[in-house]
């Protein structure tokens, strides 16, 4: 299919202007697949990189692919990928005028973005008291709340497991008792009977108290068996705000963390759409959004709920890209750099479907158990409407210390089963040989019917590996 | 070997050793062992191997080694004043240089007495985390 263009003003191709205010170097504070994805998007703009890698990434791509290289640390990322001092001081000795955090590690941490704009360093996402306000969940809901933002009903921070009892008698269980500093699924807790709730919510507090060292709760109601469905945003600094689109990432494993995700999502009413488009960018202007964005919602029926915003570039990026044709990337460093967005809303037009499949060094036959070790042998697929962002080569070590994602394979075509189709062609040309990984596995949720049929919920997948798990 | 070309491979093999993640790398060339062993300082010791002789079949010196002395932050490393030489002796345990990083000062010490055989920097050169600045021999 004909790659997808959004219309930059001026009618120039995105890319083809070069303003006196982009960076002249970017530091790269991550490693893994992000870090070569933002390493590209930097020198196709003609802005030098540079990476920074613990020693157990010596021999990492990224480190290859940029222009200069700082050590950062060791192997654990306490010490290497989370070591603030000896990152912004590599930023500083190397002349860099931006870091791109990427996702994970510093990527939401407003303190981090503080810093480095106490040093003269733009940080290449959000404003700082943006980043705070989303990453404390009590506080996105009020706000979103306060815009208008359907949002799951629920409590502020309750301040007793009586207040709690209160909330929850007044919305109905089951109920979800949730952690305001909460993530990865650390200080939640769902509670189905009045009778389990003092020992849920006690267990839950402990854990936000010992993870997060803040134990602030807040009661919320459980939607059964969702969709996770995410709008992607992009907003300048200068009032401009677009959104590209939704993604379902409902293949999500039983700790939460997904599998394969897709854009648009399927089987989804068009009206419903719309709703959920507006929605977001609504509550992108609300929180004075500026950068990539995305925003989490849950889809029940008719009902749309705002679970959280995530202020950076998410994983499963490239499926928005192959069907809106836009660099998300390089609008993030565009955007940091001051430029107003090239496009407007009704410039941004989806093309065919996308979808991705994340490898990983994990065996699904063990609860996706993480591995680590040396890959023997890695042969990724190509042909046509095959995207693969990774890190990983022949040879190359997978360590202990990090996110086991090996690569993203993406497949675009004019329809979903298509790109199904197109998906499991690549699946099959496949080889990665040292580790146990995800792609068979994922091959084999291709092929079923329910997924296949499109509208699935989050509980899908857990209630489908119960089923393999039995015998025949 | 003489002592430049055991400074000399200690850097190069000191890279290598962090880099593997192993405790102790031992490298044999020609009549030549090298052993590095990685404290968990991050320091990096070289010491002659058994069996090591010169070539010219003279007997091998009693003790010879030398310890990589390393820097463990990301910085730019200012010399003291006067600044370290090689060939110095090192009477007691005494700072080298500093490492600065945003404006803090990290002392680099020789941890322990000895001979410096190499410096590996130069002054206000930018270093990285477990960059080899100095040998010194014990």
């Amino acid at each position: 299919m004909g790659a997808p263009r959004a219309k930059r003003v001026g009618g120039a191709e995105p890319g083809a202007e070069r303003r006196l205010t982009m960076f002249k170097k970017v530091l790269i504070a991550n490693r893994g697949e992000i870090a070569l994805r933002i390493n590209r998007a930097c020198h196709e703009l003609g802005v030098a990189t540079v990476a920074i890698f613990s020693e157990a990434d010596r021999n990492s791509l990224h480190v290859r692919y940029a222009d200069e290289a700082f050590c950062v640390g060791p192997g654990p990322v306490v010490r290497s990928y989370l070591n603030v001092p000896n990152i912004i001081s590599a930023a500083l000795i190397s002349g860099c005028d931006a870091i791109h955090p990427g996702y994970g590690f510093l990527a939401e941490n407003a303190r981090f973005a503080e810093i480095a704009a106490d040093h003269g360093l733009t940080f290449i996402g959000p404003k700082p008291g943006v980043i705070a306000a989303m990453g404390d969940k009590a506080t996105a809901r009020r706000i979103m709340r306060e815009a208008g933002v359907p949002t799951t009903p629920g409590s502020d921070i309750v301040a007793s497991v009586d207040e709690a009892r209160g909330i929850a008698d007044g919305i109905g269980y089951p109920i979800l008792l949730k952690a305001t500093a909460g993530g990865g699924g650390k200080g939640m807790r769902e509670v189905h009977r009045p009778e389990d709730l003092a020992t849920a919510f006690a267990t839950a507090q402990a854990e936000a108290e010992a993870s997060f060292k803040d134990g602030r709760m807040y009661v919320e109601k459980l939607i059964v068996n969702p969709r996770h469905i995410e709008v992607q945003v992009l907003a300048d600094e200068h009032g401009g705000v677009v959104h590209l689109g939704e993604r379902d990432c409902s293949v999500q494993k039983p700790s939460h963390q997904k599998l394969i995700e897709e854009a648009p999502a399927p089987d989804f009413d068009p009206a419903l759409r719309d709703r959920l488009h507006d929605i977001a960018t609504t509550a992108t202007r609300a929180v004075g959004y500026s950068n990539a964005g995305t925003l989490e919602f849950l889809v029940s029926g008719e009902q749309i709920y705002f679970m959280e915003m995530n202020t950076r570039i998410q994983v499963e990026h490239p499926v928005t890209e192959l069907v809106y044709g836009v660099d998300l990337v390089k609008e993030q460093v565009r955007i940091a750099a001051g430029e107003p967005l090239g496009f407007s809303q009704d410039d941004m037009h989806p093309h065919g479907h996308a979808i991705e499949v994340r490898v990983n060094a994990e065996d699904p036959d063990h609860n996706f158990a993480p591995a680590a070790g040396t890959l023997t042998t890695v042969v990724f697929p190509g042909g046509p409407g095959i995207r693969v962002d990774t890190h990983v080569y022949g040879g190359a070590l997978v360590p202990p210390f990090y996110d086991s994602m090996l690569a993203k394979i993406v497949a675009v075509g004019r329809t979903r089963e298509s790109a199904i189709l197109r998906m499991e062609r690549a699946l099959g040309e496949t080889r990665i040989e040292g580790v146990k990984t995800t792609v068979e596995f994922c091959r084999e949720v291709l092929a079923d019917p329910e997924f296949r049929a499109g509208g699935i919920g989050v509980g899908w997948l857990p209630a489908y590996l119960t089923r393999r798990a039995q015998p025949v | 070997m003489t002592d430049d070309v055991i400074a000399t491979r200690a850097r190069a093999l000191a890279g290598a050793l962090t880099e593997s993640g192993f405790a102790r790398l031992r490298i044999r060339d020609g009549e030549t062992e090298i052993e590095l062993r990685r404290s968990v300082r991050g320091a990096v010791a070289v010491a002659p191997a058994a069996g090591e002789a010169p070539a010219n079949g003279a007997p091998a010196p009693a003790e010879r080694r030398a310890d990589v002395v390393a820097s463990d932050v990301v910085g730019v490393v200012r010399f003291l004043r006067p600044p370290v030489t090689e060939g110095q002796e090192l009477d007691t345990d005494r700072e080298l240089a500093y490492v600065e990083t945003l404006g803090i000062r990290n002392p680099v010490r020789s941890r322990g007495t000895g001979r410096i055989a190499a410096v590996l920097v130069n002054d206000g050169q930018p270093v990285e985390y477990g960059q080899p600045l100095f040998t010194v021999e014990r």
